[in-house]
């Protein structure tokens, strides 16, 4: 996001002041948020919010879904977009209770990402274990890594 | 279950632990569950969500009146490489002050899918006792 520092003659010397003061606001910014302003760069802001992670065979995406169950999810994939579908519900409380707090959300939901890279779709598998949905995408061969040994003459 | 709610969601950041005054040494996130929590003549439930967190996992301490609810997340997959990161993942940490006189004996949690639910059954209110006042 950073402005690309202009050294040249044309830039005047107000704006130069200027750049100083911004760079100068977002050292400040940075300090502030800490880790936070790291994962922002990748904020979409629709829900679920998730993780891609990858090994040498496969992608593997996590979702934190506290309270869904298995079949209130619904995972489609379809060429190199994937989408992820469900309901949140509110658990029930008894009758004639007062409330203290209320912060947990409810609703539905439905998101769709696309994958960085070619997979198997028929091999991928989606696990849902301890409100985290795992999504295991395994690569197609030609997305894979290439060893290439290198021969000595 | 309740009515149907049909409100989409929207994502929130979770929130990172407020550790007051006092440094944490740990390097590791933490990040306070959003919770509901609910009342009534019976006794108070407490509904947090701690996505990752399995019973194992979990602490529930009652002392002075302060409930205190930990979940250890264990990091998911070291050594993976990361493409896109859009949450941390650490543990959950919260506390309360309870007004009420709980029975710590009856207090049971259940966690399923993610969410801790806490019952803290009312003690029974103390009956008011009569004295007499014996004329000597």
């Amino acid at each position: 996001m950073a402005f690309l520092p202009f050294w040249g003659r044309e830039w005047p010397v107000r704006f130069w002041e200027l750049e100083k003061m911004r760079n100068h606001m977002e050292t400040v910014y940075n300090a502030l948020a800490g880790g936070i302003n790291q994962i922002r760069r990748n904020y979409t802001g629709v829900f679920p919010l998730v993780n891609i992670t990858e090994d040498d065979n496969s992608l593997f995406l996590t979702a934190e879904l506290p309270g869904l169950v298995a079949d209130q999810l619904e995972v489609s994939i379809k060429g190199d977009t994937l989408t992820l579908k469900g309901t949140k519900t509110a658990e029930k409380a008894e009758e004639n209770v007062n409330y203290h707090r209320r912060e947990r959300e409810t609703g539905t939901f439905s998101r769709s990402l696309t994958l960085p890279l070619k997979v198997k779709a028929e091999e991928v598998e989606a696990r849902f274990k301890n409100g985290v949905l795992t999504i295991t995408l395994p690569k197609a061969a030609e997305a894979k890594a290439h060893q290439i040994t290198v021969q000595a003459q | 279950m309740t009515q149907p709610n049909t409100q989409e969601l929207n994502p929130r950041e979770k929130r990172p632990l407020d550790t007051g005054s006092a440094e944490s040494t740990s390097t590791s996130p933490k990040f306070s569950p959003q919770v509901d929590i609910w009342e009534n003549d019976k006794g108070l439930t407490v509904v947090a969500d701690m996505p990752g967190v399995s019973a194992e996992g979990l602490s529930i301490d009652l002392n002075e009146n302060v409930l205190t609810i930990h979940g250890q997340v264990e990091i998911p997959f070291p050594g993976r490489r990361i493409i896109s990161q859009e949450f941390e993942v650490g543990d959950f940490y919260r506390q309360f002050k309870l007004s009420e006189e709980i029975d710590q004996e009856a207090i049971n949690a259940v966690i399923r899918d993610g969410v801790l639910t806490v019952n803290l059954p009312k003690l029974a209110p103390a009956q008011p006792r009569k004295i007499t006042v014996v004329s000597a």
